[in-house]
């Protein structure tokens, strides 16, 4: 019988990396919302992220409070230059699904080609937000982990609410439910499609801020969080918010969990199998729509 | 303004039909060309054009003309290289034989993700769904060192055989003979053009551009839309473990992360959309060009990946209908304009 504080551990470290997904998939499950798009270049977004921390606290010694807006101003920043200037022009392209998806693989090679040559190929380490241990009943959980699931929650919830009760998100949400219709009804779309861009970049900049103490800063970083968010995108239903969320956190958790039966190196085959189960049975995803 | 798109639509017409006689000029072209080129290090990248451009045109067969949006086409590189490398070690099977075995192993394990992407109706999911497949291939070619030996990667082995064309001469692959192997890579793509092309122009092709359309009015007019889209599927992977295994007896040299890489299929789908997706001689001129050009930046060293996503993007954004429809649209101007002269 395994001892119940590693159960609990385990299913901490799930939660964290659940997390994590869930942030980087929502920001994909956006821009598929509202643009109808695959955004290859988000996993050099969520890279950036983790450069950006690192120059904000290590390089100029910012205090977090400081550092980590001034990173997500920028990311959102860029973001919204990228989509104005590469991805509006595609839009009302009709091979717009495929162009779409060289155009971002495009941006994401000179993103990760361009930090190599200005940072290097060095792994760099960034300090924990939060030093030390909470001691729980026994069990002990870094405050820095503490920290990530606190502040996913607060993101999502908040951005949930946003989308929820603003005009802002009420716009958005009929710019994905009918672009043509909302632009009839006097929303600005295009400029949705740019705020979109950039609010998604920032979600994923967000993760790459949080998971730099935990595994260290490099120009390749950005390869497996892609990977995965695509994954966690498509197992929840494209396009739902919530979807991604939930299935962000059980593919986190199976994932932590599957070390105690597994050897390691087949850890990231559990996702990879439970999404295809999972389409087996229902080709739209957990929480899908239906589209025919 | 309606005259210029419909001017258009009637170029990409003809792009998309398959024509036999450029398919011949090109095959010339490409048998000639070691007569011009014998530096080996230029056949050596002539070769590697040879083997995207098959990759490449293989997987537009699935998107292009059959609307199945793949990700996953390098598992099927990956099987067809780890397999014909595996039984040429262990078996002691002739390589050519390998060829043949690993290209009929990829079509067949296509069938285990083919089958369940069928009911799924958005190209994303389809996209995500094969790449899943090709992520679980490079995890279980990672893992099963005691047949891969894992991520040491599979080394020594075997080359082709050398032997006596009826008697005439000797084909010798021995000694880092580049020619010979150019030969061969450029006989798996005539034959995978030709089967393509006769797939795509024969009731077939008409079936599979029907789903490409519309897939419920295709289902609706009795076309099979099960059997036709496992066609273009298993056609394609086979063409693609043929690739792959070529590529394995001609580096004598394989590891995962080579293979089965994300990388390879951004690389296709790089050249597909550059070259014109939906075209039949597209990906072949994508290859080409993107191939030697990267090759050619090898001058700047450190900005070379750099430049390359930029002249991605930027051809895209110029070119939307790639570079032989670009290129196509261009000679027709500028016969034009000495006519009107």
């Amino acid at each position: 019988m395994i001892p119940f504080s590693i159960l609990f551990e385990q299913l901490v470290n799930g939660l964290v990396l659940g997390s994590m997904y869930a942030l980087v998939a929502s920001g994909l499950t956006l821009i598929w919302g509202t643009m109808k798009m695959l955004n290859f270049a988000h996993g050099e977004l969520f890279m950036l992220g983790g450069f950006g921390i690192y120059i904000g606290m290590v390089s100029f010694h910012l205090p977090i409070w400081l550092a980590l807006p001034l990173v997500m101003i920028c990311i959102f920043i860029l973001a919204a230059l990228i989509e104005k200037a590469l991805i509006s022009p595609l839009l009302k392209r009709p091979d717009w699904d495929v162009s779409a998806v060289v155009v971002t693989l495009g941006i994401g090679i000179f993103i990760q080609n361009f930090a190599f040559k200005i940072w290097g190929g060095d792994f760099r380490n960034v300090p924990y937000v939060f030093e030390g241990t909470l001691n729980f009943l026994g069990m002990r959980l870094a405050w820095h982990r503490v920290y990530i699931l606190v502040m996913t929650l607060v993101v999502l919830v908040g951005f949930w609410q946003v989308m929820k009760r603003t005009r802002f998100g009420m716009a958005m949400r009929a710019t994905s439910f009918d672009a043509d219709t909302a632009t009839l009804m006097g929303i600005a779309t295009r400029r949705i499609y740019t705020i979109t861009f950039g609010l998604s970049a920032c979600l994923a900049a967000l993760a790459g801020t949080a998971l730099a103490p935990i595994f260290s800063v490099n120009p390749w970083m950005g390869l497996a969080p892609l990977i995965k968010g695509f994954i966690v995108v498509i197992l929840g239903g494209l396009g739902s918010f919530a979807g991604a969320i939930i299935a962000g956190f059980i593919i986190g958790i199976s994932e932590t969990f599957s070390v105690l039966f597994l050897p390691s190196g087949w850890k990231d085959i559990i996702s990879f199998v439970l999404l295809i189960v999972v389409l087996v049975i229902r080709p739209q995803g957990l929480l899908g729509k239906k589209e025919w | 303004m309606v005259e210029k798109t419909h001017d258009v639509n009637q170029w990409q017409k003809t792009l998309r039909a398959v024509d036999p006689r450029s398919m011949v000029i090109l095959f010339l072209i490409l048998a000639l060309l070691p007569i011009f080129i014998r530096n080996e290090y230029y056949l050596n990248i002539l070769t590697i054009c040879l083997i995207y451009a098959t990759l490449a045109t293989t997987w537009n067969l699935l998107v292009g003309y059959t609307g199945i949006l793949s990700f996953g086409h390098q598992a099927f590189y990956g099987l067809g290289a780890y397999f014909s490398a595996i039984i040429t070690i262990k078996l002691q099977l002739s390589p050519w034989l390998g060829l043949l075995l690993g290209g009929c192993f990829a079509g067949f394990l296509s069938l285990a993700i083919g089958i369940p992407c069928l009911r799924l109706r958005i190209a994303p999911y389809v996209a995500i769904a094969t790449l899943a497949f090709s992520e679980i291939m490079l995890v279980i070619c990672r893992n099963w060192v005691s047949l891969t030996r894992g991520e040491m990667g599979l080394w020594g082995i075997p080359t082709f055989s050398d032997f006596s064309m009826l008697g005439l001469f000797d084909v010798k692959f021995s000694g880092g003979a580049k020619i010979s192997y150019y030969y061969v890579m450029l006989a798996i793509f005539i034959i995978t053009m030709v089967v393509i092309y006769f797939q795509l122009s024969t009731k077939i092709g008409i079936a599979l551009k029907s789903i490409r359309e519309d897939q419920d009015a295709a289902a609706s007019l009795g076309v099979n839309i099960t059997r036709y889209k496992l066609t273009a599927f298993i056609t394609s992977s086979f063409f693609a473990g043929v690739t792959g295994s070529f590529y394995a007896h001609y580096l004598s040299i394989i590891e995962p992360g080579a293979v089965f890489s994300v990388a390879e299929m951004v690389e296709v789908v790089a050249i597909t959309l550059v070259g014109g997706i939906g075209t039949f001689l597209g990906p072949t001129l994508g290859a080409f060009t993107l191939i030697i050009g990267l090759e050619a930046l090898r001058m700047v060293a450190d900005y070379r990946m750099m430049i390359y996503g930029a002249t991605l993007v930027l051809l895209i954004l110029l070119m939307p209908n790639g570079l032989l429809f670009g290129l196509t649209r261009l000679t027709v101007k500028i016969s034009n304009m000495f006519r009107s002269k």
